[in-house]
Protein backbone atom coordinates (compact mmCIF):
# COMPACT_ATOMS: atom_id res chain seq x y z
CA UNK A 1 0.00 0.00 0.00
CA UNK A 2 3.31 2.54 1.06
CA UNK A 3 4.78 1.72 -2.37
CA UNK A 4 1.95 2.86 -4.69
CA UNK A 5 0.98 6.03 -2.24
CA UNK A 6 3.95 7.39 -2.60
CA UNK A 7 3.71 6.54 -6.69
CA UNK A 8 0.54 8.36 -7.21
CA UNK A 9 1.53 11.08 -5.28
CA UNK A 10 4.59 11.66 -7.52
CA UNK A 11 2.56 11.19 -10.34
CA UNK A 12 0.32 13.57 -9.36
CA UNK A 13 3.36 16.04 -8.70
CA UNK A 14 4.42 15.57 -12.06
CA UNK A 15 1.28 16.61 -13.51
CA UNK A 16 0.84 19.71 -12.18
CA UNK A 17 3.87 20.98 -10.81
CA UNK A 18 3.20 24.73 -10.44
CA UNK A 19 -0.80 24.57 -9.17
CA UNK A 20 -0.67 23.83 -5.08
CA UNK A 21 -4.44 23.87 -3.99
CA UNK A 22 -5.30 21.59 -6.97
CA UNK A 23 -2.92 18.84 -6.16
CA UNK A 24 -3.61 19.52 -2.42
CA UNK A 25 -7.28 18.55 -3.02
CA UNK A 26 -6.49 15.77 -5.59
CA UNK A 27 -3.80 14.11 -3.28
CA UNK A 28 -6.19 14.50 -0.16
CA UNK A 29 -8.90 12.44 -2.63
CA UNK A 30 -6.13 10.10 -3.70
CA UNK A 31 -5.43 9.46 -0.16
CA UNK A 32 -8.51 8.89 1.24
CA UNK A 33 -9.64 6.34 -1.15
CA UNK A 34 -6.38 4.16 -1.52
CA UNK A 35 -7.52 3.95 2.38
CA UNK A 36 -11.00 3.12 1.61
CA UNK A 37 -9.83 0.28 -0.86
CA UNK A 38 -7.17 -1.00 1.64
CA UNK A 39 -9.96 -0.85 4.30
CA UNK A 40 -11.99 -3.01 1.64
CA UNK A 41 -9.20 -5.36 0.15
CA UNK A 42 -9.10 -6.15 4.00
CA UNK A 43 -12.72 -7.16 3.59
CA UNK A 44 -13.10 -5.81 7.46
CA UNK A 45 -16.41 -4.69 7.53
CA UNK A 46 -20.12 -6.13 6.99
CA UNK A 47 -21.36 -2.70 5.36
CA UNK A 48 -19.35 -4.09 2.42
CA UNK A 49 -21.21 -6.97 1.95
CA UNK A 50 -24.45 -6.94 2.59
CA UNK A 51 -25.95 -9.70 1.00
CA UNK A 52 -25.26 -13.22 0.94
CA UNK A 53 -24.65 -13.53 -2.96
CA UNK A 54 -20.97 -12.12 -2.44
CA UNK A 55 -20.06 -9.94 -4.89
CA UNK A 56 -16.81 -9.23 -6.91
CA UNK A 57 -16.37 -5.53 -7.13
CA UNK A 58 -14.72 -4.93 -10.35
CA UNK A 59 -12.49 -1.79 -11.53
CA UNK A 60 -14.97 1.09 -12.17
CA UNK A 61 -14.41 2.82 -15.23
CA UNK A 62 -12.48 2.11 -18.47
CA UNK A 63 -10.42 5.01 -18.13
CA UNK A 64 -8.63 3.50 -14.80
CA UNK A 65 -7.54 0.45 -16.93
CA UNK A 66 -3.87 2.29 -15.34
CA UNK A 67 -4.48 2.38 -12.11
CA UNK A 68 -7.70 0.36 -11.18
CA UNK A 69 -6.36 -0.62 -7.83
CA UNK A 70 -6.80 3.05 -6.85
CA UNK A 71 -10.98 2.98 -7.09
CA UNK A 72 -11.65 -0.32 -6.48
CA UNK A 73 -10.88 -3.59 -4.54
CA UNK A 74 -10.47 -6.64 -6.16
CA UNK A 75 -11.61 -9.23 -3.51
CA UNK A 76 -11.67 -13.04 -4.64
CA UNK A 77 -13.86 -15.09 -2.44
CA UNK A 78 -16.95 -17.34 -2.75
CA UNK A 79 -19.00 -17.92 0.13
CA UNK A 80 -19.49 -21.87 0.58
CA UNK A 81 -23.40 -20.98 0.20
CA UNK A 82 -22.70 -19.42 -3.33
CA UNK A 83 -21.22 -23.21 -4.22
CA UNK A 84 -24.71 -24.76 -4.16
CA UNK A 85 -24.41 -28.46 -2.60
CA UNK A 86 -20.64 -27.11 -1.88
CA UNK A 87 -18.76 -30.83 -2.21
CA UNK A 88 -16.62 -31.88 0.88
CA UNK A 89 -14.93 -34.43 -1.64
CA UNK A 90 -11.74 -32.79 -2.12
CA UNK A 91 -11.14 -31.47 1.64
CA UNK A 92 -11.61 -35.80 2.71
CA UNK A 93 -9.33 -37.08 0.07
CA UNK A 94 -6.67 -34.90 1.46
CA UNK A 95 -7.61 -35.99 4.96
CA UNK A 96 -7.56 -39.87 3.64
CA UNK A 97 -4.31 -39.56 2.47
CA UNK A 98 -3.09 -38.37 5.83
CA UNK A 99 -4.55 -40.83 7.27
CA UNK A 100 -3.45 -43.46 5.04
CA UNK A 101 0.40 -42.39 5.40
CA UNK A 102 -0.11 -42.67 8.93
CA UNK A 103 -1.64 -46.35 8.70
CA UNK A 104 1.78 -47.04 6.29
CA UNK A 105 4.21 -45.76 9.07
CA UNK A 106 2.19 -47.82 11.31
CA UNK A 107 2.07 -51.08 9.22
CA UNK A 108 6.10 -51.10 8.78
CA UNK A 109 7.48 -52.31 12.25
CA UNK A 110 4.34 -54.29 12.45
CA UNK A 111 5.77 -55.96 9.63
CA UNK A 112 9.21 -56.73 10.63
CA UNK A 113 8.01 -57.95 13.95
CA UNK A 114 4.72 -59.93 12.76
CA UNK A 115 5.36 -61.43 8.97
CA UNK A 116 1.46 -63.04 8.78
CA UNK A 117 -0.28 -62.67 5.53
CA UNK A 118 -2.87 -60.20 7.20
CA UNK A 119 0.05 -57.78 7.25
CA UNK A 120 1.16 -59.58 3.58
CA UNK A 121 -2.14 -57.74 2.47
CA UNK A 122 -2.31 -54.96 4.22
CA UNK A 123 0.54 -53.85 3.28
CA UNK A 124 -0.49 -54.35 -0.46
CA UNK A 125 -2.96 -52.30 -0.13
CA UNK A 126 -1.55 -49.67 2.00
CA UNK A 127 1.65 -49.22 -0.71
CA UNK A 128 -0.17 -49.46 -4.00
CA UNK A 129 -3.07 -46.71 -2.70
CA UNK A 130 -0.75 -44.76 -1.01
CA UNK A 131 1.39 -44.26 -4.51
CA UNK A 132 -1.86 -44.33 -6.34
CA UNK A 133 -2.80 -41.02 -4.55
CA UNK A 134 0.43 -39.87 -4.98
CA UNK A 135 1.39 -40.19 -8.44
CA UNK A 136 -2.62 -38.96 -8.84
CA UNK A 137 -1.07 -35.24 -7.32
CA UNK A 138 1.66 -35.34 -9.92
CA UNK A 139 -0.77 -35.73 -13.04
CA UNK A 140 -2.65 -33.03 -11.31
CA UNK A 141 -0.01 -30.69 -11.05
CA UNK A 142 1.74 -31.70 -14.47
CA UNK A 143 -1.14 -32.22 -17.04
CA UNK A 144 -2.98 -30.12 -18.18
CA UNK A 145 -6.27 -30.02 -20.85
CA UNK A 146 -9.22 -32.35 -19.89
CA UNK A 147 -8.26 -34.65 -22.50
CA UNK A 148 -4.94 -35.23 -21.31
CA UNK A 149 -5.87 -35.73 -17.48
CA UNK A 150 -8.84 -37.98 -18.53
CA UNK A 151 -6.36 -40.10 -20.26
CA UNK A 152 -3.24 -39.38 -17.73
CA UNK A 153 -5.92 -40.51 -14.67
CA UNK A 154 -6.81 -43.76 -16.54
CA UNK A 155 -3.36 -44.67 -17.36
CA UNK A 156 -2.49 -44.38 -13.41
CA UNK A 157 -5.60 -46.22 -12.55
CA UNK A 158 -4.70 -49.48 -15.04
CA UNK A 159 -1.08 -49.68 -13.72
CA UNK A 160 -2.47 -49.26 -9.87
CA UNK A 161 -4.89 -52.04 -10.21
CA UNK A 162 -1.62 -54.23 -12.37
CA UNK A 163 -0.03 -53.43 -9.18
CA UNK A 164 -2.48 -54.76 -6.85
CA UNK A 165 -3.35 -57.26 -8.47
CA UNK A 166 0.57 -58.15 -9.04
CA UNK A 167 1.04 -57.66 -5.24
CA UNK A 168 -2.06 -60.22 -4.02
CA UNK A 169 -0.52 -62.70 -6.84
CA UNK A 170 2.77 -63.02 -4.88
CA UNK A 171 1.05 -62.71 -1.23
CA UNK A 172 -1.25 -65.81 -2.40
CA UNK A 173 1.35 -68.12 -4.55
CA UNK A 174 4.98 -67.14 -3.62
CA UNK A 175 6.35 -66.20 -0.35
CA UNK A 176 4.15 -63.18 0.36
CA UNK A 177 6.47 -59.17 0.88
CA UNK A 178 7.65 -59.33 4.41
CA UNK A 179 9.03 -62.96 3.32
CA UNK A 180 10.35 -61.77 0.60
CA UNK A 181 12.05 -58.23 2.25
CA UNK A 182 13.74 -60.99 4.63
CA UNK A 183 15.25 -63.26 2.08
CA UNK A 184 16.53 -60.12 -0.17
CA UNK A 185 17.89 -58.78 3.19
CA UNK A 186 19.40 -62.28 4.17
CA UNK A 187 22.57 -62.69 1.73
CA UNK B 1 -2.62 11.33 -16.28
CA UNK B 2 -5.69 9.95 -16.94
CA UNK B 3 -5.54 8.92 -13.65
CA UNK B 4 -5.76 12.51 -12.05
CA UNK B 5 -8.61 13.58 -14.81
CA UNK B 6 -10.99 10.57 -13.34
CA UNK B 7 -10.07 12.10 -9.81
CA UNK B 8 -10.87 15.53 -10.81
CA UNK B 9 -13.87 14.07 -12.21
CA UNK B 10 -14.82 12.07 -9.53
CA UNK B 11 -13.97 15.04 -7.09
CA UNK B 12 -16.66 17.62 -9.10
CA UNK B 13 -18.92 15.25 -8.30
CA UNK B 14 -18.60 15.63 -4.59
CA UNK B 15 -16.91 11.86 -4.11
CA UNK B 16 -16.26 13.16 -0.50
CA UNK B 17 -18.61 11.28 1.35
CA UNK B 18 -17.84 8.09 2.31
CA UNK B 19 -21.14 6.54 1.81
CA UNK B 20 -20.50 7.48 -2.50
CA UNK B 21 -17.39 6.23 -1.97
CA UNK B 22 -18.57 3.12 -1.30
CA UNK B 23 -21.13 3.10 -4.18
CA UNK B 24 -18.43 3.91 -6.53
CA UNK B 25 -16.88 0.86 -5.42
CA UNK B 26 -19.89 -1.42 -6.09
CA UNK B 27 -21.22 -0.19 -9.21
CA UNK B 28 -20.49 -2.64 -11.64
CA UNK B 29 -19.93 -6.19 -9.71
CA UNK B 30 -20.10 -9.52 -10.92
CA UNK B 31 -20.96 -12.84 -8.63
CA UNK B 32 -18.57 -15.51 -8.56
CA UNK B 33 -19.59 -18.39 -9.42
CA UNK B 34 -16.80 -20.58 -10.74
CA UNK B 35 -15.25 -23.97 -9.34
CA UNK B 36 -11.41 -24.44 -8.46
CA UNK B 37 -11.09 -26.67 -11.62
CA UNK B 38 -12.22 -24.12 -13.65
CA UNK B 39 -10.16 -21.05 -12.27
CA UNK B 40 -7.37 -23.67 -12.55
CA UNK B 41 -7.50 -24.34 -16.21
CA UNK B 42 -8.24 -20.57 -17.05
CA UNK B 43 -4.92 -20.22 -15.60
CA UNK B 44 -3.43 -23.00 -17.41
CA UNK B 45 -4.90 -22.18 -20.25
CA UNK B 46 -4.00 -18.28 -20.22
CA UNK B 47 -0.23 -19.26 -19.05
CA UNK B 48 0.26 -21.72 -21.90
CA UNK B 49 -0.92 -19.29 -24.74
CA UNK B 50 1.19 -17.21 -23.43
CA UNK B 51 4.08 -19.04 -23.09
CA UNK B 52 5.01 -18.07 -19.90
CA UNK B 53 7.36 -20.52 -18.41
CA UNK B 54 6.63 -22.00 -15.07
CA UNK B 55 6.94 -21.00 -11.64
CA UNK B 56 9.90 -20.93 -10.09
CA UNK B 57 11.73 -20.88 -13.09
CA UNK B 58 13.94 -24.05 -12.52
CA UNK B 59 17.59 -22.70 -14.23
CA UNK B 60 17.05 -19.20 -13.29
CA UNK B 61 15.59 -19.16 -9.67
CA UNK B 62 18.98 -20.14 -7.26
CA UNK B 63 17.88 -23.49 -5.74
CA UNK B 64 17.32 -23.61 -1.99
CA UNK B 65 17.32 -26.89 0.02
CA UNK B 66 14.06 -27.09 0.89
CA UNK B 67 13.08 -26.99 -2.54
CA UNK B 68 15.47 -29.68 -3.17
CA UNK B 69 14.35 -31.83 -0.65
CA UNK B 70 10.67 -31.09 -1.72
CA UNK B 71 11.51 -32.44 -5.18
CA UNK B 72 13.34 -34.90 -3.77
CA UNK B 73 10.37 -36.71 -1.75
CA UNK B 74 8.39 -36.28 -5.11
CA UNK B 75 11.03 -38.02 -7.31
CA UNK B 76 11.69 -40.87 -4.38
CA UNK B 77 7.99 -41.22 -4.36
CA UNK B 78 7.78 -41.87 -7.80
CA UNK B 79 10.86 -43.90 -8.04
CA UNK B 80 9.75 -46.45 -5.14
CA UNK B 81 6.42 -46.56 -7.03
CA UNK B 82 7.50 -47.63 -10.05
CA UNK B 83 9.48 -50.11 -8.48
CA UNK B 84 6.26 -51.36 -6.78
CA UNK B 85 4.80 -51.64 -9.85
CA UNK B 86 7.65 -53.22 -11.82
CA UNK B 87 7.79 -55.90 -8.92
CA UNK B 88 4.19 -56.28 -8.86
CA UNK B 89 4.59 -56.66 -12.91
CA UNK B 90 7.41 -59.14 -12.37
CA UNK B 91 5.68 -61.28 -10.07
CA UNK B 92 2.27 -61.47 -12.47
CA UNK B 93 4.86 -62.26 -16.04
CA UNK B 94 7.83 -64.20 -14.96
CA UNK B 95 7.48 -68.13 -14.91
CA UNK B 96 9.57 -68.78 -11.34
CA UNK B 97 8.89 -68.11 -7.98
CA UNK B 98 10.82 -65.16 -6.01
CA UNK B 99 12.99 -67.55 -4.19
CA UNK B 100 14.18 -68.86 -7.59
CA UNK B 101 15.46 -65.42 -9.35
CA UNK B 102 16.92 -64.88 -5.76
CA UNK B 103 19.11 -67.97 -6.04
CA UNK B 104 19.90 -67.02 -9.35
CA UNK B 105 21.30 -63.67 -8.33
CA UNK B 106 23.16 -65.00 -5.53
CA UNK B 107 24.48 -67.44 -8.00
CA UNK B 108 26.46 -64.71 -9.87
CA UNK B 109 28.66 -64.24 -7.36
CA UNK B 110 28.75 -60.24 -6.90
CA UNK B 111 31.08 -58.81 -4.33
CA UNK B 112 30.03 -58.96 -0.73
CA UNK B 113 30.86 -54.20 -1.50
CA UNK B 114 28.14 -54.86 -4.35
CA UNK B 115 25.56 -56.65 -2.04
CA UNK B 116 26.05 -53.53 0.74
CA UNK B 117 25.73 -51.18 -1.95
CA UNK B 118 22.78 -52.37 -3.19
CA UNK B 119 21.11 -52.50 0.06
CA UNK B 120 21.89 -48.86 0.95
CA UNK B 121 20.64 -47.88 -2.81
CA UNK B 122 17.00 -49.41 -1.78
CA UNK B 123 16.84 -48.32 1.79
CA UNK B 124 18.45 -45.01 0.98
CA UNK B 125 14.89 -43.40 -0.91
CA UNK B 126 12.30 -45.80 1.51
CA UNK B 127 14.24 -44.04 4.45
CA UNK B 128 14.36 -40.40 2.55
CA UNK B 129 10.47 -40.57 1.40
CA UNK B 130 9.44 -41.99 5.02
CA UNK B 131 11.24 -39.14 7.62
CA UNK B 132 10.64 -36.50 4.83
CA UNK B 133 7.38 -37.83 4.72
CA UNK B 134 7.31 -37.43 8.74
CA UNK B 135 8.20 -34.21 8.37
CA UNK B 136 5.57 -33.29 5.78
CA UNK B 137 2.86 -34.47 8.19
CA UNK B 138 4.21 -32.30 11.26
CA UNK B 139 3.29 -29.35 8.55
CA UNK B 140 -0.24 -30.42 8.14
CA UNK B 141 -0.30 -30.33 11.94
CA UNK B 142 0.55 -26.89 11.08
CA UNK B 143 4.07 -27.18 13.18
CA UNK B 144 7.65 -26.00 12.35
CA UNK B 145 6.52 -23.00 9.06
CA UNK B 146 9.05 -20.63 10.45
CA UNK B 147 11.86 -20.64 8.51
CA UNK B 148 14.82 -21.98 10.58
CA UNK B 149 12.43 -24.86 11.36
CA UNK B 150 11.95 -25.64 8.06
CA UNK B 151 16.21 -25.78 7.68
CA UNK B 152 16.44 -27.63 10.65
CA UNK B 153 13.68 -30.41 9.83
CA UNK B 154 15.64 -30.91 6.62
CA UNK B 155 19.09 -31.16 7.64
CA UNK B 156 17.18 -33.84 10.94
CA UNK B 157 16.21 -36.12 7.71
CA UNK B 158 18.84 -36.04 6.01
CA UNK B 159 20.85 -37.42 8.30
CA UNK B 160 18.58 -39.77 9.81
CA UNK B 161 17.92 -40.91 6.05
CA UNK B 162 21.63 -41.33 5.81
CA UNK B 163 22.33 -43.31 9.38
CA UNK B 164 19.33 -45.50 8.81
CA UNK B 165 20.28 -46.40 5.35
CA UNK B 166 23.87 -47.29 6.04
CA UNK B 167 22.39 -48.86 8.94
CA UNK B 168 20.07 -50.88 7.06
CA UNK B 169 22.79 -52.28 4.77
CA UNK B 170 25.02 -53.71 7.30
CA UNK B 171 22.36 -56.25 7.88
Amino acid sequence: MKRFISSHRSRAALVHPGDSSHLGLVVRIMAALVRISSVCCRGVSPLLFRSCSLIRPLAVQKKDRDCPYLISAKIHATPSSYAGSGSKAASLHWTGERILSIVLLGLAPVAYFYPVPAVDYSLAAALTLHGHWGLGQVVTDYVHGDFKIKMANAGLFLLSTVTFAGLCYFNYHDVGICKAVALLWSK
Amino acid sequence: MSCHLVLTVLARQGLCSSRLQFGVLYRHAVPMGTTAKEEMDKFWTKNTRLNRPVSPHISIYEWSVPMMLSISHRGTGVALSSGISAFALAALVLPESYPYYLDLIHSMSFGPQFLAFSKFALAFPVAYHTFNGIRHLLWDLGKGFKIPEVYRSGYIVIALTVLTSVGLAAM
